[in-house]
């Protein structure tokens, strides 16, 4: 009877029942704590960056184009490890359970949040979100007098005071 | 502290057991000219003239019965002017890493090998003779790491070599499989059913297995390079968790462990019990993998349903804890970014005990199943001796009666604070070693019970810290499949050098003597037995010896010649 204790695995079998669940047509198994891909707020971003310098992989890109600035998040390289969520200034990064994110092209994985620029005050060139200059000023008080100036044109108009003043 | 022959012992890694080691150094090298001083951590440097080299290796390797964990070559041309080779000798008995560090010129690029006096080296030698072009004298070389069509001469990581520079393969003629091997023993195709582009070729005599080849870093990816000239400090730890699919948080591990020493960095303890926890998790989820592809392999599929069932429950607790099944990404410099909470605990103790119970309730079925006993006994012996000579490591060493397991050796976060047992068998061969992985689930969910009913308070990661310049240092880990080690010089923003050695590595090598003199049959048991890690597909080539024919079988029919016609 020794010989036959391997039969003892239908017992086990028997009391573990079935454990695959007929997905897709029930939900999937997942715990609170699931990562998945995660969602820009159009409305909160201040178009910073800040996720774009700790972004693992680089899913999050940003890119200055003309008169925009373009936060580009692609799901094809993202590791879903939410320190974007972490570091952002404004929570404007949540992290969803989605993660059914296969698409067909390669287009369809690429999530756009577009900024527009400010134009400088002096030199007309565009340059930072006006977004993250309004909320830069409220954190400086009193920039609100060259805030709207490009680092360029205040670097020149810091040299052309200093002289002035040295030269008299 | 008692060792492991029962001697009085003193505290292993202890301030007074790498002064002792300093000491001893000094007193056998005293006529050698050697400059001995103290890096990170437990690491102790020799500088050595490079004729000195072999001696000294000698004098470390036997006399102080030590084994080799890895080497590594540097470029330093930028810092110093020289290439150095970093050969890193592990002393176990005192938690104690001995680093030969030897200058090599510039306009002599070579150094003497060691790999005659520690076999454990052979690879790692020739790994750094392809990517550093440190060339060997002494032994017989050849091309390891790099692809056939890889241009002579240049060598990905000196620092002068660009990332990601794709120069036009080289043509070479192809050597014919069966010219360099002994003509007239029927060769025979085998390979293990295992999911990662691992190629072996066995040669047999009717039935037995007469020589092993191995041809292997089909998938090197040069994550080291891009370590050094591409990624941060700060990314490094995500990459490092995708070295492996299995234990990849043991790399992150060992990576930040190794920063963190380098840079003296404080890690509060709550995020050491954190990280050991899932570790443990890790550990548990990966013996249950293995095991139940032991099963798969030796044809008992029931066996590994259930395996499998057990295991789900441990990736949904890998989830539940770090928030991701795999590749966990909580770790970063300074302590994790996931905090295992009070709510938390009644779950995972939940899971715990059903796992304890499912998994004794298997293998009590398992180990009665005869076609399962009998095909393990006896086959894929590995013995002590050449256990130690190969430097093997983890379940492979314990199975062989080696006493190695870093967790004891070279105490690493909150190791210190649970008591473990470590599982030893003697005999070497394929029950052993399955036993010794049975017998570390039980241990695994043993140590996580007591790191959650001893957790300590307080934060869980440091924000600010400083990484001097040029500071040496290792980490190592054990891993489910054995040790695995990192080896770290610091630099601006990033490493400067940073290297990795997988368990595997140092398993692999011990196949041959596994898999000689033994039955073909058992090959694929054997080959699984050290727990292989390579990375996915497979691909087969059977050399027949009359007609010259070389023939590449797509996996499907391998599983077929396997599994003898079995449905799989």
């Amino acid at each position: 009877m020794v010989k036959l204790k391997f039969v003892k695995l239908i017992t086990v079998a028997r009391k573990a029942g079935t454990v695959t669940r007929r997905y897709p047509f029930e939900g999937p198994l997942l715990t609170e704590e699931f990562r998945g891909e995660v969602r820009l707020d159009p409305e909160k971003c201040i178009g910073c960056g800040a996720c774009t310098i700790i972004c693992p992989p680089n899913a999050l890109t940003l890119h200055d184009e003309g008169e925009v600035r373009v936060i580009r998040y692609f799901v094809g390289r993202c590791i879903f490890c939410g320190m974007c969520a972490e570091v952002c200034p404004t929570q404007a990064i949540t992290i969803t359970k989605e993660f059914e994110l296969a698409a067909p092209t390669t287009e369809q994985l690429l999530r756009d949040l577009v900024h527009e620029r400010v134009k400088c005050r002096i030199c007309g060139k565009p340059f930072l979100p006006a977004k993250l200059l309004k909320a830069a000023n409220s954190d400086v008080p009193g920039s609100e007098n060259y805030i709207d100036i490009c680092p360029e044109c205040r670097i020149k108009i810091g040299l052309k005071s200093i002289l002035e003043h040295k030269l008299g | 502290m008692i060792d492991k022959h029962g001697e009085e012992q003193i505290e292993r890694s202890s301030e007074e057991a790498l002064a002792y080691v300093e000491s001893l150094i000094k007193e056998k090298l005293a006529d050698i000219p050697i400059k001995v001083y103290r890096a990170a951590g437990e690491n102790i440097i020799v500088e050595v003239p490079r004729e000195y080299l072999r001696n000294v290796a000698k004098v470390v390797h036997d006399d102080l019965d030590a084994y080799v964990r890895t080497c590594a070559g540097c470029d330093e041309r930028e810092v110093a002017g020289i290439y150095a080779v970093y050969h890193i000798l592990g002393l176990d008995n005192y938690g104690a890493n001995v680093v030969i560090k030897v200058p090599v010129p510039e306009d002599d690029v070579k150094v003497p090998t060691i790999a005659d006096i520690a076999p454990g080296a052979g690879w790692c030698e020739l790994e750094f003779r392809d990517l550093v072009g440190i060339d060997l004298s002494g032994r017989p070389t050849h091309r390891l790491v790099l692809p056939d069509d890889w241009p002579d001469g240049l060598y990905p990581l000196r620092r002068d070599v660009p990332y990601g520079i794709r120069p036009p393969p080289v043509k070479r003629e192809e050597v014919s499989l069966i010219e360099i091997e002994r003509p007239g023993i029927p060769v025979g195709p085998y390979h293990p059913a295992l999911h990662e582009p691992e190629y072996f070729e066995l040669y047999v005599e009717g039935e037995t297995v007469v020589d092993v080849r191995y041809r292997g870093f089909h998938i090197h990816r040069g994550i080291e390079k891009l370590g050094e000239s591409k990624l941060t400090y700060k990314q490094i730890p995500f990459i490092a968790e995708r070295i492996c699919g299995i234990c990849g948080f043991v790399h992150s591990c060992c990576y930040v462990m190794a920063v963190e020493k380098a840079a003296g960095i404080d890690v509060p303890e709550r995020a050491d019990y954190i990280r050991t926890i899932v570790l443990e998790v890790e550990r548990i989820h990966s013996h249950l993998l293995w095991l139940g592809v032991a099963c798969h392999v030796l044809g008992y599929d029931a066996g590994f349903m259930h395996t499998w069932r057990i295991r789900e429950k441990v990736m949904a607790l890998a989830e539940y804890l770090t928030g991701s099944r795999k590749t966990y990404g909580i770790n970063i410099i300074g302590g994790v970014r996931k905090d295992i909470n009070k709510e938390k605990v009644p779950k995972v103790l939940e899971v715990l005990d059903y796992v304890e119970k499912g998994t004794k309730n298997l293998a009590d079925v398992l180990f009665s199943v005869p076609e399962v006993v009998k095909r393990l006994t006896g086959t894929g012996k590995l013995y002590r001796e050449e256990a130690r000579k190969l430097s093997v490591v983890g379940p492979v060493a314990r199975a062989s009666g080696l006493y190695r397991d870093v967790r004891k050796d070279y105490p690493y976060l909150a190791y210190r604070d649970a008591t473990f047992k470590v599982p030893l068998y003697t005999e070497g061969d394929n029950l052993s070693r399955t036993l010794v992985r049975v017998e570390e689930i039980f241990e695994s969910i043993s140590i996580i019970r007591q790191l959650l009913d001893r957790m300590p308070g307080g934060d869980i990661k440091v924000e600010e810290y400083e990484i001097p310049l040029g500071r040496v240092a290792t980490a190592s880990a054990e891993a489910p499949r054995g040790e695995d080690i990192h080896f770290l010089i610091t630099g601006r923003g990033r490493p400067y050098r940073w290297k990795v050695r997988a368990p595997t590595y140092q398993n692999i090598p011990a196949l041959r003597a596994m898999l000689r003199d033994q039955q073909l049959a058992d090959a694929p048991i054997t080959i699984a037995s050290i727990d292989p890690c390579f990375s996915c597909t497979d691909r087969l080539v059977v050399v027949e010896v009359s007609g010259g024919r070389v023939q590449r079988v797509r996996r499907i029919n391998l599983v077929r010649l396997v599994g003898g016609g079995r449905r799989w």
